[in-house]
């Protein structure tokens, strides 16, 4: 029995050592099912197009397109977003990904900008409200309204391209105040400023 | 969804290889739930892009006389079994997106096995 089994298996090493194609093909076929497994519940790389979102993606000192992490798990099997979340969503106007920063969740009331029709509007249950970071370049939710949340596909979770802004995306704080007032300390107090302004114009609900 | 499936539950086909462009009025679509993310449910599709649209005839959910058009990549679905169904009268139309699939057939339990054909009705 051992013999038989001893004799298999070096007959099969050296068909795979003289068929090294056939051998890279198997490999991929059983790799493949794992890979896409892992991309499709955990994980995906995705680049980012347009200025929807800047400063924070894509900002116009970068020569080239954000790649960046997406979260998968974090949105359909643990099912939390919050205020301040990057995600990528469907857009309900036209099915495409895209990528929003969530404003307000079910029951907030939000100030909106001029194209929706109203002047204020509440969060329904089970919706939310996304916008671009740069709302001059945004087809957000002051266009199509608040969006169910089963549109949204996966969450922000790390920049990997360019190197320089490698890492998760910051929290924007407030610029030392007695640093020098270089370029970047402006950048700074614009984005923290953009922020505050932001959430400004939401009324986060009591019970959450 | 009342006289199209029972209460206690069958299988059905579902096809999920369908373009939400393609589909027609009368068609069982798939969706999830605009009012929660885990849920899937199944309703009867009336309305396509475009089309006017009175919300509730019965005039209990919204008045009778209150119409809508269905924006674009959106439909308007309804549930067979209106008086027990939260459909786009409660949450307005929903976003081909959402949709996942097609009910084909129903293949058990066997004696109520049926093919789920188009079964809406144009009038002059």
């Amino acid at each position: 029995m051992i013999q038989t089994w001893k004799a298999l298996r070096t007959s099969w090493h050296d068909f795979m050592s003289t068929h090294r194609s056939l051998k890279w093909t198997l490999s991929t076929l059983i790799w493949l099912p794992t890979a896409i497994t892992f991309t499709q519940y955990f994980y995906t790389v995705k680049s980012i197009k347009g200025r929807s979102m800047q400063p924070t993606l894509n900002p116009d000192y970068s020569p080239w397109r954000d790649i960046v992490v997406f979260d998968r798990f974090a949105i359909h099997t643990r099912r939390q977003c919050d205020r301040g979340d990057v995600v990528a969503l469907h857009s309900p106007t036209d099915s495409k990904l895209i990528v929003k920063r969530i404003v307000a969740l079910e029951g907030d009331t939000v100030k909106t900008l001029p194209p929706y029709p109203d002047a204020e509007v509440r969060i329904p249950p089970g919706y939310i409200w996304v916008e671009g970071d740069e709302p001059f370049h945004s087809e957000d939710s002051n266009k199509f309204g608040p969006v169910p949340l089963a549109l949204i596909d996966s969450k922000l979770s790390f920049i990997i391209w360019p190197l320089a802004r490698y890492g998760p995306l910051r929290k924007p704080m407030a610029p030392d105040p007695r640093a020098s007032r270089d370029p970047a300390w402006r950048l700074e107090k614009a984005v923290m400023e953009r922020e505050r302004r932001r959430m400004a114009r939401v009324t986060i609900a009591e019970h959450s | 969804m009342l006289p199209t499936m029972s209460v206690s539950g069958e299988l059905v086909i579902e096809n999920k290889m369908i373009s939400p462009e393609h589909l027609s009025r009368g068609d069982l679509v798939t969706f999830t739930s605009p009012l929660d993310p885990s849920r899937i449910v199944c309703k009867r599709l009336i309305g396509l892009p475009g089309d006017v649209i009175c919300v509730d005839p019965t005039g209990q959910l919204a008045p009778s006389t209150e119409h809508v058009l269905v924006p674009r990549n959106h439909i308007w679905v309804s549930g067979d079994n209106a008086a027990f169904s939260r459909d786009s009268r409660m949450y307005g139309p929903v976003s081909m997106a959402l949709i996942r699939g097609r009910l084909v057939a129903k293949i058990w339990p066997p004696t109520e096995a049926t093919v789920f054909r188009n079964n809406f009705n144009y009038i002059d």
